[in-house]
């Protein structure tokens, strides 16, 4: 069984079909990059694995056990043990502004895991040191820049030790100088082998940071390859139009 | 005017009047520790998708933002003991009155503010493990409490004036003292304007901090 296994995802708001039976699988060492046109669901598929989204049929799985299983509205299965093994960061800060940068990352690990205080501050200094923002520890979400902003809630996951993390579109509010020094925390995150999932705009990021690339459109992959394959050489017409779009190359 | 000033009395009952602030105080501390948290309570509620929850919170709601606090507390005073056979000093009975009375307009306080908390901050805690009880404590509360901080103070400080009402069921706060030595002496321009300006020396100060608290929590919460 592969590390992540989603079978037959079903999902729909009211009327609209978002996944009709989706299929996707993805192994410990893949860093996988999801691209496709907007509303293709990409972002909703996160959301699904993370547990945000009320699922109405499949099954999503990691490390071998399945902890979503979809059912009609209400009655989704999910096993709270499991799902703290995924961490995910948003494209819309929601580092908590009542807390410090400190706060932010303590609050998760003391409260719902049972860590002790001075325990999680070492950590979280640690964290914080690792990726140069050990300055800003005392400072409040409303202090820091975006890019900043981005970087601790990425900390913030890591704090929870996630065996697969989700990054939605967390460079996509971003000004554009600001983009680079969050991409550099992911390639780093990446280096060390952290698994990861990501929604992004940004085809050349895609290009360096994944093993694999997946090609979405309505709900359905039209095409997985690695990354030089599938940005080189797709073999899908629509997976070369929409690159053509995105890239602006004419031809 | 034929007045002649004479401060002698109401620098003599003094010591009255200030047991009386006391008790004015205390009756706002009370009835603030009310609607504090039974307010934050019942904004939740509100939130429910339950109607059998929804339904008498509303109507407590509107029923105590749409009457005049004074018939609340006469109603109070009066009423509850004949229905349900208890009675309550009107020291508890007003601050009974007050705190439900505040409870009702900070729950609306409250509600706007937790509306105005990112949906995002939600989905964060969810992915953060956090249940939905360490959420409200954690996440949810606090910067609704933050959001609402201006308008809870002014609710606040707005009971402490409201107060003054518990005069009215024999409650001896600074009112009720202030009409006492007022009759007593003969000298209503003296004490009831001295009351006047201790309830006053009380409010402007809270008053004017609200605007500073204000700017405050729009920089802490800026995002």
């Amino acid at each position: 069984m592969a590390f992540v296994e989603i079978n037959g995802l079903v999902k729909r708001y009211g009327a609209l079909s978002i996944f009709e039976g989706f299929d996707l699988k993805m192994e410990a060492t893949d860093r996988l990059v999801l691209i496709g046109p907007s509303g293709c669901g990409k972002s909703t598929l996160l959301r699904c694995m993370m547990g945000l989204e009320d699922i109405a049929g499949g099954q999503i799985s990691l490390g071998g056990k399945e902890y979503i299983e979809g059912a009609e509205a209400g009655k989704m299965r999910i096993d709270a043990k499991i799902q703290k093994d995924v961490g995910m960061v948003f494209q819309h800060y929601t580092l908590f502004p009542h807390l410090s940068v400190l706060g932010n990352l303590c609050l998760a690990p003391t409260r719902s895991r049972g860590m002790k205080k001075a325990i999680a501050r070492d950590k979280a200094m640690e964290l914080l040191q690792r990726f140069g923002l050990a300055d800003r520890a005392d400072f409040y979400p409303s202090q820091l820049s975006g890019g900043q902003k981005q970087r601790v809630a990425i900390a913030r996951a890591l704090m929870l030790d996630p065996k697969l993390m989700l990054f939605d579109e967390v460079t996509s509010a971003l000004d554009p100088e600001l983009v680079n020094e969050v991409e550099n925390t992911m390639q780093d995150l990446a280096n060390a082998g952290m698994p990861m999932m990501i929604v992004t705009h940004d085809m050349h990021f895609a290009r360096n940071i994944a093993t694999k690339v997946v090609f979405q459109e309505r709900g359905k992959v039209i095409e997985a390859a690695a990354p030089d394959e599938l940005f080189g050489n797709p073999q899908q017409e629509r997976t070369r139009d929409f690159l053509r779009n995105v890239l602006h190359i004419n031809g | 005017m034929n007045y002649e000033f004479n401060w002698f009395y109401v620098q003599k009952s003094l010591p009255d009047l200030f047991d009386g602030l006391l008790v004015t105080l205390q009756l706002t501390l009370w009835a603030n520790a009310i609607g504090l948290v039974f307010g934050f309570l019942v904004a939740l509620g509100m939130m429910s998708k339950i109607k059998l929850i929804t339904w008498p919170l509303t109507i407590y709601i509107e029923f105590f933002r749409c009457t005049p606090a004074l018939i609340q507390l006469v109603w109070f005073f009066f009423c509850v003991p004949i229905i349900f056979n208890v009675w309550w000093s009107g020291y508890f009975m007003g601050i009974l009155a007050l705190g439900l009375n505040l409870a009702a307009f900070n729950a609306e306080a409250y509600r706007a503010a937790i509306q105005a908390i990112p949906h995002s901050h939600s989905d964060a805690s969810v992915a953060l493990g956090l249940n939905a009880f360490q959420r409200i404590i954690h996440v949810i509360l606090p910067q609704a409490l933050i959001l609402a901080l201006p308008v809870l103070i002014t609710n606040g400080i707005g009971i402490f004036q409201q107060s003054a009402l518990v005069a009215l069921i024999s409650v001896e706060d600074l009112m009720y003292q202030g009409r006492y030595i007022s009759t007593q002496t003969f000298r209503p321009i003296e004490t009831l304007t001295t009351v006047a300006l201790i309830y006053f020396a009380v409010s402007f100060p809270v008053s004017q901090a609200v605007s500073y608290i204000e700017r405050r929590t729009k920089r802490l919460l800026a995002n």
